[in-house]
């Protein structure tokens, strides 16, 4: 199926044009680059859930590194996830199969969520 | 299985401790399952500010650790009504709702999602829309998983201010 990758994506829009905005000590403290919430900034940015770890993640304007992408889901992932990708050990599981996989009720997860250990614990 | 709109106007968020139930009527927007099965996918967030000085509200959206007891039907000006106006009723409607006789409690715990809305209340304005499949939802109607918040977290050092608010949100 095509699509556009921008069909994927959410949106986070903060808008202090009419408003001194949020001081730089609390930005920063909210996960912001003070100038983007200073007084009468509009920040504006998609978001992106990734495939692997579940996770939403808002997409830095400022960024100017490569962003990661999996070919076998044909999207985005994180900097996390993409990390344990490279790792030689790696098994491709998305989080749906993973909770799939949960859910049945013959595997238990640990770990973290970018990189999970599932153990099977039925008899199946 | 309709989008539906939960509004609240001129709502005074007063700032409020995480892990502690909320102790001023109408400071919050609490969104809470029908019935122990029912599923719903809140797809966006606003708020405008509406302060009359700069005030830095730390709004989240998170999860209710413990959950209210005989909340108040919701009354005017706030309101919650489909998006779609010949949307069928649900046996089971989802209860949105601003205050109760004991106000849910905003979860402390690290493992229960929130969602970061901070503005300043003067004059702002945030927006957050779920990208597909990446939407907040929320299971049942026990907690944490079946009753979330919208609040003004003093824990993340929000200060209490006026503002409108929107939950668009889908039940199932």
């Amino acid at each position: 199926m095509t699509f556009l990758k921008k069909s994927r994506d959410g949106e986070i829009f903060v808008d202090h044009r009419a408003s001194p905005g949020i001081p730089a000590e609390l930005a920063r403290k909210f996960g912001y680059h003070p100038d983007q919430v200073k007084e009468g900034a509009i920040f504006e940015a998609p978001t992106l859930g990734c495939p692997h770890c579940g996770a939403n993640v808002v997409i830095n304007p400022l960024r100017t590194r490569a962003r990661a992408h999996c070919y076998r889901c044909n999207a985005y992932v994180c900097d996390w996830c993409d990390a344990a990708m490279h790792e030689p050990d790696y098994v491709h599981r998305t989080i749906k199969e993973i909770r799939e996989l949960v859910a049945s009720g013959n595997w238990e997860l640990s770990g973290t969520m970018h990189r999970p250990i599932l153990r099977k614990i039925g008899g199946n | 299985m309709a989008k539906r709109i939960f509004t609240s106007a001129a709502l005074t968020f007063t700032a409020a401790a995480a892990g502690s139930a909320i102790t001023t009527v109408s400071s919050y927007m609490a969104l809470k399952g029908g019935s122990g099965t029912q599923t719903i996918d809140v797809l966006e967030v606003l708020v405008s500010g509406k302060a009359t000085a700069s005030t830095v509200a730390a709004m989240e959206l998170a999860r209710a650790s413990t959950l209210e007891t005989t909340l108040t039907t919701l009354a005017a000006p706030h309101s919650d009504g489909p998006a779609h106006p010949a949307t069928a009723a649900l046996a089971a409607p989802a209860l949105p709702f601003v205050t109760a006789a004991t106000h849910p409690t905003p979860s402390n715990t690290v493992t229960d999602a929130k969602l970061n809305l901070a503005l300043n209340l003067f004059g702002g304005i945030i927006r957050w829309n779920a990208s597909p499949t990446q939407q907040w939802t929320i299971v049942g109607n026990t907690a944490p998983g079946g009753e979330s918040l919208l609040w003004n977290s003093s824990t993340a050092g929000g200060s209490t201010g006026l503002a409108d608010a929107h939950i668009l949100y889908e039940p199932y």
